[in-house]
C-alpha cells in the first residue's frame, strides 16, 4: 500500500513534469484566435447569384492557399463549406510581424486570380480565361498523372501560334506573381486539347489543376464574416488567465487543505493530475484551445473539487457515526460513488450534446469538458481513494481530527 | 443534526425566485435584450491609441467615408491606462475587409498623431449569427432533454419522472437567472451567454443530482414510513455542507477570474465570469430550495390522488 502511494504521488508529480517539461509542449499547444490572435475569415463569392458549385469553391481554396504560401503563412487552416458556399480561412498573426496588415491581407487573399501563360521571355501567350477546363488524369501510354488544358477556341488559336513558335522550349504558368509550373513544349498543339505531363502523384495533378481552373473562376470573394484579434491582445489575455487560475487553484487547495486535512491533500494531488491530464489531452492532439475551452477546464476542475467534498464529508460522517477509520473510508467512498457517477454522466450528456452540434467555441468547451470529467473519473474518484486507503495505513496518520472528524465530537 | 425544514418555508423561497426573474422580465422590457453581433450580425472594430481623440467626431468622418451610420466609444483599460477607440457600426449587415480598410485609413489621415493601431475586429453577417444562436440554443434544449430521460432512468426508484422534471425545472430557474444577469448589466448575448448558460447547467444538475442521491439512499435507510417531506428535508441537511462548500470552492475561483478580468478589460472573460459568480450562488439555491421542495409537492399531490381513487 505504501509503495502504491509512492507510486501514485510519483505519477501524479511526474505527470506533472511531463506538464511543465512539455510546457513547451503547452506553449506548443494551438491556441484559437482568440487567445493568440490572428484572423478568421469567411469568404463567399462576391455579387453572384447563384451558389457555387464544388469544383469553383476548391478552386478558391486553391487561389487563397497558394497565396498564403506566397506569404510564407504556413500555419493556416483553410477548410470549404459546401453547404454554406464558403471558404473558411484562420491563420495566426504572429506577434513579430508589426507591419502587417490584417485587415488588407484577408481582402487581397479574395481577390480574383490572374493566370497567365508566359514565354521564356515574359510575354503573355495565354490568360486564364482561354482555359475552359482543366483536370487531373492518368496517361494512356503509361499510366502516368497529367493536368488535362481544354482551351476555349480564341485560347486554342492562341496556344496553336505560341506552341509553334516555342517547342523545346518553357511556357510558365503564374497565379499573380506565383510560378505554379514549368512544363517543356514538345509539340505543337493546334487542336486546344493540351497535356501537362511528369505529376508527382495525383494529389499534385489535382493541386495544378485546380490553380488552372482558377483563373477562369468567374467571381472575387470577400470575406463579410471575420475575426481578427491582434497577438497582444490575445497574449495578455491568456496569461493574464492562467495567472488568475493559479491563483484560484491555490486558493482552493488551500481551503480543502484546511477545511478537510489528510482527505484534502489528496484531494489536491488528484486535482493537479486530473488537470495535467485535462492539458495533456489538448495538447497532445494538438486540439485547439479557445477562451471557451477554458471555460471548460474551470467547470471540470469544480466538478473534481465537489468529488472530493462529497467523497471527504462522507468519510466525516461515517467517521462521526463510530466506525473504525478503514471502513469510514471504504463507506465513504462506496456511497459517495453513486451521486459522483451519476453527476458526471449528465455533464459527460451535455459535452456530447456540444461537440455534435457545436462548432468553434461551443465545440472547444464540449472537448476540455469530456476530457476533465473523465480525468475526473480517474484522478478524483480511483486515483484518491487508492492514495487515501494506503496514506491511512501509516500509524501517525491514522488520527480522527486528519480526517477533518473532529469539528464534528466538539 | 437538526434537520432543516425546507419544505415548511417553501412559499418564501419560491416568492424569491420569482422575484429575481421578474426583475429580469421587467428589466428585458424596459431595456430589451440584447444580442451581441456574434448572433445578430454587424461589424465592431477597435483601435489603440495614445492622447486624445474626439469619439463622436470620428464617428462622424467614418460615416461621411463609409456611408454607413456608425458610433465611436472611447475605452480604457483600469490596469494599464491603455485607450482604445471602438467604432461600432449601426448596421446588421456586415462590413468586407475592403471596408475595414476604408476605416483604418480614414481614422490614421484624420488623427495622425494619436499613434492608431489597429486591434481587434468582427464582422458578422446576420445569417451566419442566426445560424450561431440557433445552435447554441439548440444544444441547451437537447442537453435538457437528454438529461431529463438519464435522470428519469437513474432514479426510478424514487419516482424518475417526476424527478427528472423538477431538475428540469430547477435548471430553468438557473438559465433564467443567469440570462437575467445578462440583461440587468446590459451584456449583449454572445458565445460567453451560451457558454456560461451551459456551466451552470452542468453544475446545477451535479447539485440536484447529489441531493436525489441521498434521497434514494435515505428511502431505503428511513423506511416507507417516512413522509416525503421528511425524507426529503433530511436528505437536503445531509449534504447540506458539501452543497456549500463546493460552491464556495466555485465560486471563489470564479470571482478571481472575474477580478482579473474586470482589471485587464478582457470583455469575452468578464462577460462570462460575472453571469457564472450569479449562476453558481443560483444552482446552488435553486436545488435546495425549489427542486426538491417542489418534488415532495408533487408526490404529496401523487400520493393524495392515489388516496382518493382507492
Amino acid at each position: 500500500m505504501v509503495l502504491i502511494t509512492a507510486a501514485l504521488m510519483y505519477v501524479a508529480f511526474f505527470g506533472l513534469h511531463v506538464g511543465s517539461l512539455d510546457l513547451k509542449g503547452a506553449s506548443e499547444m494551438r491556441y484559437g484566435i482568440d487567445i493568440r490572435g490572428g484572423v478568421e475569415a469567411t469568404y463567399t463569392p462576391k455579387d453572384l447569384n447563384r451558389s457555387p458549385t464544388a469544383d469553383e469553391l476548391e478552386s478558391a481554396k486553391t487561389i487563397i492557399e497558394t497565396r498564403m504560401d506566397a506569404e510564407n503563412i504556413t500555419d493556416r487552416d483553410v477548410t470549404v463549406d459546401e453547404t454554406n458556399g464558403s471558404v473558411i480561412v484562420k491563420f495566426p498573426w504572429k506577434s513579430d510581424e508589426a507591419d502587417f496588415d490584417p485587415q488588407q491581407a484577408i481582402s487581397e487573399l479574395g481577390e480574383t486570380a490572374l493566370l497567365t501563360f508566359k514565354d521564356p521571355d515574359g510575354n503573355v501567350v495565354l490568360e486564364g480565361e482561354d482555359v475552359s477546363k482543366s483536370y487531373a488524369s492518368i496517361s494512356q501510354e503509361d499510366g502516368s498523372y497529367i493536368v488535362v488544358l481544354e482551351l476555349t477556341d480564341t485560347g486554342a488559336t492562341k496556344f496553336s501560334e505560341a506552341t509553334g513558335r516555342l517547342v523545346k522550349q518553357k511556357i510558365s504558368i503564374y497565379m499573380d506573381d506565383t510560378l505554379i509550373s514549368d512544363p517543356t513544349v514538345n509539340d505543337q498543339i493546334t487542336d486546344g486539347n493540351a497535356i501537362i505531363t511528369n505529376q508527382k502523384d495525383l494529389a499534385t495533378a489535382k493541386d495544378l489543376a485546380a490553380k488552372i481552373n482558377s483563373g477562369s473562376l468567374p467571381f472575387s470573394m470577400i470575406a463579410n464574416d471575420a475575426n481578427i484579434i491582434s497577438p497582444t491582445l490575445g497574449t495578455d489575455a491568456l496569461n493574464i488567465m492562467v495567472l488568475a487560475g493559479k491563483i484560484a487553484f491555490a486558493l482552493v487547495c488551500l481551503f480543502m487543505l484546511f477545511y478537510y486535512r489528510l482527505p484534502g491533500l489528496v484531494a489536491c494531488i488528484a486535482l493537479l493530475l486530473q488537470v495535467v491530464g485535462q492539458l495533456l489531452a489538448l495538447s497532445i492532439p494538438q486540439f485547439t484551445l479557445t477562451l471557451p475551452g477554458i471555460a471548460g477546464v474551470i467547470l471540470s476542475i469544480g466538478m473534481g473539487v465537489d468529488a472530493n467534498v462529497i467523497v471527504s464529508e462522507r468519510i466525516k460522517e461515517e467517521l462521526a457515526s463510530g466506525k473504525t477509520l478503514r471502513s469510514a473510508i471504504d463507506a465513504g467512498f462506496h456511497r459517495a460513488f453513486s451521486s459522483v457517477f451519476d453527476g458526471n454522466i449528465t455533464v459527460i450528456i451535455v459535452s456530447i450534446v456540444l461537440i455534435v452540434l457545436g462548432s468553434g467555441s461551443l465545440l472547444s468547451f464540449g472537448y476540455t469538458l469530456l476530457c476533465g470529467v473523465i480525468m475526473n473519473f480517474v484522478a478524483g474518484v480511483t486515483a484518491s481513494r487508492l492514495m487515501i486507503r494506503s496514506l491511512s495505513e501509516f500509524k501517525p496518520l491514522q488520527k480522527p481530527y486528519l480526517y477533518g472528524a473532529r469539528r464534528i465530537a466538539e | 443534526m437538526k434537520t432543516i425544514q425546507f419544505f415548511k418555508k417553501r412559499y418564501i423561497y419560491f416568492a424569491i425566485s420569482l422575484c429575481i426573474i421578474l426583475t429580469g422580465v421587467v428589466f428585458a422590457l424596459v431595456n430589451g435584450i440584447k444580442l451581441d453581433i456574434q448572433f445578430q450580425g454587424g461589424s465592431v472594430l477597435k483601435y489603440t491609441y495614445v492622447g486624445e481623440i474626439d469619439s463622436e467626431q470620428a464617428g462622424n468622418l467614418v460615416e461621411d467615408a463609409l456611408g454607413k451610420p456608425t458610433n465611436c466609444l472611447e475605452q480604457v483599460t483600469q490596469a494599464t491606462g491603455q485607450k482604445m477607440l471602438v467604432v461600432n457600426l449601426a448596421d446588421y449587415e456586415s462590413i468586407t475587409s475592403q471596408e475595414q480598410e476604408l476605416i483604418t485609413s480614414t481614422l490614421t489621415k484624420a488623427y495622425p498623431d494619436a499613434g492608431l493601431e489597429f486591434s481587434t475586429s468582427q464582422s458578422v453577417q446576420p445569417s451566419t449569427g442566426a445560424r450561431f444562436f440557433k445552435n447554441g440554443i439548440l444544444a441547451i434544449f437537447l442537453s435538457f432533454g437528454l438529461i431529463l430521460v438519464y435522470v428519469g432512468y437513474r432514479f426510478r426508484k424514487i419516482g424518475g419522472f417526476s424527478a427528472g422534471f423538477m431538475a428540469i425545472v430547477a435548471l430553468f430557474h438557473d438559465a433564467f437567472v443567469v440570462t437575467a444577469v445578462f440583461i440587468v448589466f446590459q451584456i449583449p448575448l454572445n458565445d460567453s451567454f451560451i457558454a456560461a448558460v451551459l456551466t451552470i447547467i452542468g453544475f446545477s444538475i451535479n447539485d440536484t443530482i447529489v441531493i436525489y442521491d441521498r434521497i434514494r439512499e435515505n428511502k431505503t435507510l428511513m423506511g416507507p414510513k417516512t413522509s416525503t417531506e421528511e425524507l426529503v428535508d433530511t436528505s437536503i441537511t445531509q449534504s447540506m455542507s458539501r452543497s456549500i462548500i463546493t460552491n464556495i470552492a466555485v465560486f471563489v475561483s470564479i470571482t478571481v477570474v472575474y477580478i482579473f478580468a474586470q482589471i485587464y478589460n478582457i470583455e469575452s472573460i468578464k462577460d462570462f465570469a460575472l453571469p457564472m459568480m450569479f449562476g453558481t450562488v443560483s444552482g446552488c439555491y435553486s436545488t435546495i430550495c425549489i427542486a426538491g421542495p417542489l418534488w415532495t409537492m408533487w408526490k404529496n399531490h401523487e400520493a393524495k390522488t392515489k388516496l382518493k381513487r382507492a
